[in-house]
């Protein structure tokens, strides 16, 4: 299974349906931050500007800055991304409590934003199955 | 005409070491009394849907309180409570549910808690045994391992963080209206209140060595545990259950860590059988 917010010629859609999200719009209110997404090899950084989504970016962005990140190998994402996923993969808190996502970087903002990250990587998942 | 829950609630004062408390609880039904316990950083609301479930309350007297701290039950008036951090402690949470069964005249209450409370199940089989005639322990485990409390309580991090944590200590497939709503009851705490039930969670609950001293013929024990509950694993609980001779467990498919919250026609399907074998003993 092709993990899809990785793939770049999505990027723009996944920004839109994020950026038009209602829950999304009150969950991301004040968030400037750049948050990286690991899947496996693949860096994808996801910037935030007063809480609107800029940029995804995950060709190239082996090098690009960000404030903190979110790891898991293919396998957990695509766990994870599955319609109902299996235990220890339905939510990142608990995924890092099993040790199938592992949080670093500035773990301050990651959690004073937690809400923003959890629902954007719900409409990941809902748009992986659309 | 009016439609009300067969609800009633009123507040008790209740003395625990030396301290005052006016104590809110909510009551419904009659028979076998059953005191159930919310989980860290909540209040009884988790309970609501057993205190009006009408198969339930036609056999048994549900009481639900709100700890010290917790919802409707403020902090004491005769202690300088903001002088020191909040933490629950072992000994306290011991206390306040034998003075909590005394004050309301309750004969060998049925015990049940869920998370937090579901480790003090433990602790009162084990240490009180003859006050309860059976405690059922929901997402137990006789540890809970480490953690990093201070993101619970921290000046850069509000209560998004809670409501998106409590989210998803509920299963995926259960009722969004029921996920929803315990979010929400999460964000109602305190943010001390949430870290410091965290200090009897994490730091002083720790049964290693001591569960084979529980005595089930005293107390029964009954274990019940979500699939997909990221802290108490269905393996911890029938790691438990092996150590507590004559305890029984039943693994919750479907169901994460907070049962009687995320789906309670769900988790009532898995409590019933438990209850008919108290009352039938």
């Amino acid at each position: 299974m092709a993990v899809h917010f990785i793939n770049p010629n999505k990027t723009s859609s996944f920004i839109n349906v994020l950026n038009s999200d209602p829950e999304f719009k009150i969950a991301a209110r004040y968030m400037t931050k750049d948050v990286c997404i690991e899947v496996g090899k693949t860096k994808c950084i996801v910037k935030f500007r007063d809480g609107v989504i800029t940029q995804m970016k995950s060709e190239n962005a082996f090098a690009d800055p960000w404030d903190f990140a979110i790891r898991g190998s293919v396998d957990a994402w695509e766990k994870f991304l599955q319609p109902i996923p299996p235990r220890f993969y339905d939510g990142i808190f608990g995924g890092m409590i099993r040790g199938n996502f592992v949080l670093e970087g500035d773990t301050v903002s990651a959690f004073s934003h937690f809400w923003a990250v959890t629902r954007m990587l719900d409409i990941f998942r809902e748009l992986q199955n659309k | 005409m009016a439609k009300f829950d067969p609800i009633e609630g009123r507040y008790v004062y209740l003395t625990i070491q030396g301290v005052k408390y006016r104590v809110y609880y909510e009551e419904s039904g009659q028979g076998i009394p059953i005191i159930c316990q919310h989980s860290a950083g909540s209040q009884g609301l988790e309970w609501r849907h057993m205190l009006t479930d009408p198969e339930i309350i036609s056999k048994y007297q549900v009481i639900v309180a709100d700890l010290p701290y917790h919802g409707r039950s403020l902090p004491p008036e005769s202690v300088q409570w903001w002088k020191e951090e909040y933490k629950l402690t072992k000994s306290f949470f011991i206390d306040f549910q034998i003075e909590l069964s005394r004050a309301l005249g309750l004969e060998r209450p049925v015990y049940i808690g869920t998370a937090t409370g579901g480790f003090l199940a433990l602790n009162l089989a084990l240490e009180h045994p003859d006050e309860f005639r059976a405690v059922i322990g929901v997402e137990a485990a006789k540890h809970a391992g480490t953690a990093t409390l201070d993101t619970f309580d921290h000046p850069n991090i509000g209560n998004d963080y809670k409501r998106a944590n409590a989210m998803y200590f509920s299963a995926p497939a259960n009722p969004e209206k029921y996920r929803r709503a315990i979010t929400w009851v999460s964000m109602l705490a305190a943010p001390p209140v949430t870290k410091g039930d965290m200090n009897y969670y994490f730091i002083e609950h720790d049964l290693t060595g001591k569960t084979q001293q529980i005595d089930t013929s005293r107390c029964a024990v009954y274990f019940l545990t979500g699939e997909y509950d990221p802290t108490s694993t269905v393996e911890d609980t029938m790691e438990l259950a092996k150590e507590v001779k004559g305890s029984k467990f039943t693994e919750m498919k479907g169901m994460s860590h907070a049962g009687m919250a995320e789906n309670p026609v769900l988790f009532k399907k898995y409590l019933m059988p438990i209850l008919n074998e108290i009352a039938s003993k």
